[in-house]
């Protein structure tokens, strides 16, 4: 999982060149990912697992780091 | 007595030197320990080498140490330039190297950026706050806040000299450095503060970057009543639902931003669930606010005054609209009148002011026109409108571009440009800027940028490309190319290869038919 979301930001939303990203890296804070960037990512995540995620999850406690994002799928699956 | 944009702290940290002056998520700083890291990092930058005159990049994402950053720089007589994380390396290289840029501000998080940006402009050779891999020197920020400052010699700083320079979208497809003196910015903070009710209570959001004039309020506007600044983080600008409980949680009692965030804020969902009594003062600049949503959004906050700013960079702010009364969702929101110590003209085609209600380009004399473009005379003197007094003596008027004309409460309105230069999202945007960069691609031969609008708050940039004969490059490619050399909210979101472009009937590419074109599809 931790894979395919790292992937996915680097192929498809992020305009810089990286070659990785670490798990407690500040996606929004770096500018790997910006707002755009975020919807895109949490309706990849939304489709990919099968989840339906509420806007009020949309956090920066839930979505700031891939570490973050981890976490918070396995809390609502 | 307040001559330069330093004094307000020196004066703040006299009278209020615990209170807070600036606060990130958990760090905080209070006005006398502002004062002294300030102090602290113009000691260190003087001993490098730094003279009045000079200017120094803060190249930082929004943290607390971008207001030790701007005033350390200011005290030791330089100018600071804000260049911006997120943008292309080749964009910040153009920047350094345009305004001769010796010396970094930096923090430890952009440190991989900062280590490629120092491999392309060797002329960099002091870097503050990270520790280059490679060429010029590191000094940590704990080594800055080490040092005794009490020794260094004092600079003697005038109103009249350079403050900052504000880089911006060029039509040339150069960005241009807009320098603002500690006079005409200071000017600034002083008409907000007479113009407004702010005091020592107030506690400002302050959601822009340094690069963005807005900053200018809660760097510069809220020290001067010694206020309260919060910086608002990154991450927090990307998630509304964040944001909302950042603003309810810090207690802000004034906003300022640009609509798209409080539409955003709007439709989050969240402004229900928050309390937000303190929020006393609403501020939006930068582009048009659709009505329907302004409407929505002073139901939602009933209790907070609301007020429409504009002003173009070269002057930061000119005119404000208050609005009174509740408004119907359907008229426009005016621009207003200009504020104290600045004067307007509107102008014809001739240069000659219009009748009153006609439309015409807006002109703004002001206390806080900038001093001109870094190092382009012809530039700047073309922006500015010159009315004869005597020899020797101009009244000078800023050229907005903007076309206004008066409502029947003498008020203006704004109606739109006369050139190619657009606001997207509230970034101001050249659009022969994102044509150029996309000429200089080997294999392209013409471009033609237009805007595609569905409905007004949902406009995107599109490109048509015209390859050169026998070429090939792919979709992907251009936008990759053009995102080395543009900001990101300057590319373009839809890029389509055209075999050939329609044209007017005069050979003129025709752009309207292109839009419709790309819309289609």
């Amino acid at each position: 999982m931790k894979e395919t979301i790292t992937n996915y930001i680097i192929e498809h939303i992020t305009k810089q060149k990286v070659s990785g990203i670490s798990e407690d890296e500040d996606l929004l804070g770096s500018g790997l990912v910006d707002s755009l960037g975020m919807m895109k990512l949490i309706a990849f995540i939304e489709k990919e697992y099968n989840l339906s995620i509420p806007s009020k999850d949309m956090t920066v406690e839930n979505f700031m780091t891939i570490e973050q994002i981890l976490n918070y799928i396995e809390s609502i699956k | 007595m307040i001559y330069t944009l330093h004094h307000i702290i020196e004066e703040a940290s006299k009278s209020a030197p615990h209170a807070i002056a600036f606060s990130c998520l958990n760090k905080t700083l209070s006005y006398s320990e502002l004062e002294l890291k300030a102090n602290q990092l113009s000691y260190h930058l003087i001993s490098v080498g730094i003279q009045k005159g000079d200017r120094v990049g803060i190249f930082m994402n929004r943290c607390i140490e971008t207001a030790i950053a701007v005033y350390g720089i200011l005290k030791s007589g330089a100018a600071y330039v804000p260049l911006d994380p997120f943008a292309p390396i080749s964009r910040t290289v153009t920047i350094v190297d345009d305004c001769q840029i010796a010396c970094l501000i930096s923090t430890p998080q952009q440190q991989s950026k900062i280590n490629t940006l120092v491999k392309s402009v060797p002329r960099i050779k002091n870097v503050v706050g990270c520790e280059p891999m490679v060429g010029p020197s590191g000094t940590k920020w704990e080594d800055i806040f080490a040092q005794k400052a009490t020794t260094a010699k004092r600079i003697e700083i005038l109103e009249d000299d350079l403050a900052f320079i504000l880089y911006t979208s060029g039509s040339t497809g150069k960005p241009k450095g807009i320098m603002h003196t500690h006079y005409s910015a200071l000017s600034l903070a002083k008409i907000v503060v007479d113009t407004f009710d702010f005091d020592e209570d107030d506690i400002f959001g302050n959601p822009a970057p340094l690069h963005f004039d807005p900053s200018t309020f809660g760097y510069f506007v809220a020290p001067l009543v010694m206020a309260k600044t919060i910086i608002v983080p990154d991450a927090h600008l990307r998630l509304p639902v964040s944001l909302s409980a950042l603003i309810a949680k810090e207690k802000i009692s004034v906003w300022y931003s640009v609509p798209l965030m409080l539409i955003q804020l709007l439709q989050s969902n969240t402004l229900n669930e928050h309390e937000f009594s303190s929020l006393r003062w609403v501020f939006f600049a930068g582009e048009v606010f659709i009505p329907k949503h302004l409407k929505a959004l002073m139901e939602v906050w009933p209790h907070a005054k609301y007020c429409n700013l504009y002003g173009p960079a070269e002057l930061i702010l000119c005119t404000y609209h208050e609005l009174k009364e509740t408004i119907t969702g359907e008229e426009s929101i005016p621009i207003g009148r200009t504020w104290a110590n600045t004067e307007h003209l509107v102008l014809n085609e001739q240069n000659q002011p219009v009748r009153n209600g006609e439309t015409g380009e807006l002109a703004v004399r002001s206390a806080t026109l900038m001093r001109g473009y870094w190092n382009n005379v012809k530039l700047t003197e073309k922006s500015f409108h010159r009315i004869k007094i005597a020899n020797g003596y101009d009244h000078i008027y800023y050229r907005t571009g903007d076309l206004v004309k008066l409502n029947k409460d003498g008020e203006l309105l704004f109606l739109g440009r006369n050139d190619r230069q657009i606001k997207l999202r509230g970034y101001r945007i050249e659009l022969d800027e994102v044509e150029s960069v996309f000429l200089k691609h080997e294999k392209v031969l013409e471009v033609a940028v237009v805007i595609i609008a569905l409905e007004k708050e949902a406009q995107e940039l599109a490109v048509a490309i015209k390859l050169k004969d026998d070429s090939d490059v792919s979709e992907a490619e251009l936008r990759q190319f053009s995102s080395e050399h543009l900001p990101a909210y300057a590319v373009p979101t839809y890029i389509e290869i055209f075999d050939d472009f329609p044209r007017t009937s005069s050979g003129k590419i025709n752009r309207r038919q292109i839009a419709d074109i790309i819309d289609q599809n």
